[in-house]
């Protein structure tokens, strides 16, 4: 029994922070065919600036989430202005192999800023959350894996109905699907793309906040999220936001009781063996419809 | 009712434009006058598609002028284009396929900030095209031909432009299809709406155009009015091998 409640508190709550991570990265790539390589040194970012405001200011944690959010849509921002917008208008069809290694390059001065400043020492996210909540047949939750279940899922939810309800999301979603007709429906196309690599920045800042708070701050945190977040983007289908947060706490709960059913270094493996399979039964992701040309 | 603005509703004079190449289309001159539809007609592969492309935006003008009752255009991008109320529905729909039918007329309404307006629009939208009402809550990709070309129609429609291009409404069609299209850019002529026409059979459009032109080799060899068009079999023959 224990072990099924570890298995199911480890999986949810790495299940949320993929999520988190995954959406950030789907919304890039279903709206620009951009894969963002820089997301997981985003990653990184959202966390020392959480870090910077809660424990070198000491000001409270939700207002470092809260900067961690906006630093990283600033950043996001600032990636579409100098780099992304200039390699869409000179790329035409080599844009997605161009971004990502533009943002491959990115990446690492990102890392390696924060080396800079913060050193390679790990750090501690001053994230104090205590207690736990018990639940039935005598298993107890933490709070602090309740609390970042609880915001992913907020923080998703009010994405999803942005994305779904607003005219911001109407025109975010309608540039993916036909560039040309969002143009043509006076859609300006530029600032949506500004707009969508602004809210994935926010989503990596808030994201590298909670998973810093369960590992450790270190300027190559966001690495291995974002290596599973790719994988869970390509699982779920391109694009597709539900999807991607439905797969994210499938693969998580799956990798967790691998994890502490056949050991800790059998997780990864197994993840990729499935993703294989899935692949070659579902060639367009488990969610995918025909894939759609997006530039 | 009196027109405070004297300027036809849309006025191409000396338009050259193309893609990467050299230019498609080599000096058009043209003029959409408030309440007419002009119709240019003309062999596959000639320029139709890339003069309404041009207008709206999507394609470069190289040279030549665009003005939209009297305002140059020509140098605006392709959504500030349709924010000036010239809609465009182009050449196969061009539709947002995992959006429901209603999501997609309303993204025709995008520029549109008033709420009311747009729910009146799509009243009207729905009244003209029943069809769509029925098919609203479903996925614009899983409609029918002809369905997703009156999609089309009425996303353009839902813009409220003061001038409507329509490419081609018939491509790709059942001839029982195109008939039903036709009748709806029918009804729009008798509301008096402003439409370019762009249509590969000149018999098709003749009972419904003001003015038609034929567009040959990106230029427009002839203009007239549509009777005097179709009397003129060796013109026909000449460039539409009909």
């Amino acid at each position: 029994m224990d072990v099924f409640f570890a298995i199911l508190v480890t999986g949810l709550t790495n299940g949320a922070l993929y999520a988190l991570a995954t959406i950030g990265l789907s919304l890039v790539w279903g709206s620009m065919g951009m894969l963002n390589m820089a997301h997981g040194a985003m990653l990184a970012l959202g966390g020392y600036v959480a870090f910077t405001v809660a424990a070198t200011l000491g000001l409270p944690i939700w207002l470092g989430i809260l900067s961690a959010a906006l630093v990283g849509a600033v950043f996001g921002a600032v990636l579409y202005l100098s780099v992304v917008r200039i390699l869409l208008k000179s790329g035409g069809p080599g844009f997605e192999t161009s971004v990502m290694i533009a943002t491959v390059g990115i990446s690492i001065a990102l890392q390696n800023t924060i080396l800079l400043v913060y050193g390679g020492q790990p750090l501690r996210q001053p994230f104090n959350v205590q207690g736990g909540i018990a639940l039935a047949g005598g298993g107890v939750m933490p709070m602090l894996n309740v609390v970042i279940v609880v915001v992913s899922i907020v923080v998703m939810a009010v994405v999803g109905l942005v994305i779904s309800r607003s005219r911001m999301g109407r025109a975010i979603r309608a540039t993916a699907q036909n560039r040309d007709a969002a143009l043509l429906m006076g859609v300006p196309v530029e600032r949506t793309y500004l707009q969508v690599l602004a809210l994935s920045g926010a989503l990596a800042g808030v994201c590298g906040v909670l998973l810093s708070s369960v590992t450790q701050l270190s300027p190559t945190l966001g690495a291995d999220p974002m290596l599973k977040a790719f994988i869970m983007c390509v699982v779920a289908g391109l694009g597709n936001l539900p999807g991607a947060v439905i797969t994210a706490f499938g693969l998580a709960l799956i990798e967790a009781g691998v994890q502490f059913g056949l050991g800790a270094r059998w997780g990864f493996p197994v993840l990729l063996m499935l993703v294989i399979a899935i692949l070659i039964w579902r060639p367009n992701g488990l969610f995918g419809r025909a894939q759609i040309r997006r530039m | 009712m009196s027109d405070p603005n004297p300027h036809p509703a849309l006025m191409i004079e000396g338009l050259h434009a193309g893609y990467n190449g050299p230019d498609v289309l080599h000096g058009i001159t043209l003029s959409v006058p408030k309440g007419q539809i002009v119709t240019v007609v003309g062999p596959n592969g000639h320029g139709k598609s890339t003069l309404l492309r041009a207008i709206s935006g999507l394609v470069r003008v190289r040279q030549g002028r665009v003005m939209a009752a009297g305002e140059a255009i020509h140098d605006l991008k392709a959504h500030q284009i349709a924010a000036r109320g010239i809609a465009h529905v182009p050449q196969g729909d061009l539709l947002f396929p995992e959006m429901t039918v209603y999501e997609n007329l309303l993204m025709g309404a995008y520029c549109e900030a008033d709420r009311e307006t747009t729910v009146r629009r799509l009243e009207a939208v729905y009244a003209l095209l029943p069809r769509l009402k029925q098919r609203h809550v479903q996925y614009a990709s899983s409609l029918s031909g002809g369905e997703r070309r009156m999609v089309g129609i009425g996303r353009g429609l839902m813009a409220g432009a003061s001038v409507m291009m329509i490419d081609e409404p018939s491509l790709g069609l059942a001839p029982l299809v195109i008939e039903q299209i036709y009748e709806v850019i029918g009804q729009l002529r008798a509301e008096g709406r402003t439409i370019l026409l762009v249509e590969e059979n000149p018999a098709r459009v003749a009972d419904l155009s003001d003015v038609m032109h034929l567009l040959d080799d990106g230029r427009i060899v002839w203009s007239g009015a549509p009777a005097e068009m179709l009397d003129r079999g060796e013109l026909l023959s000449t460039y539409l091998g009909g």
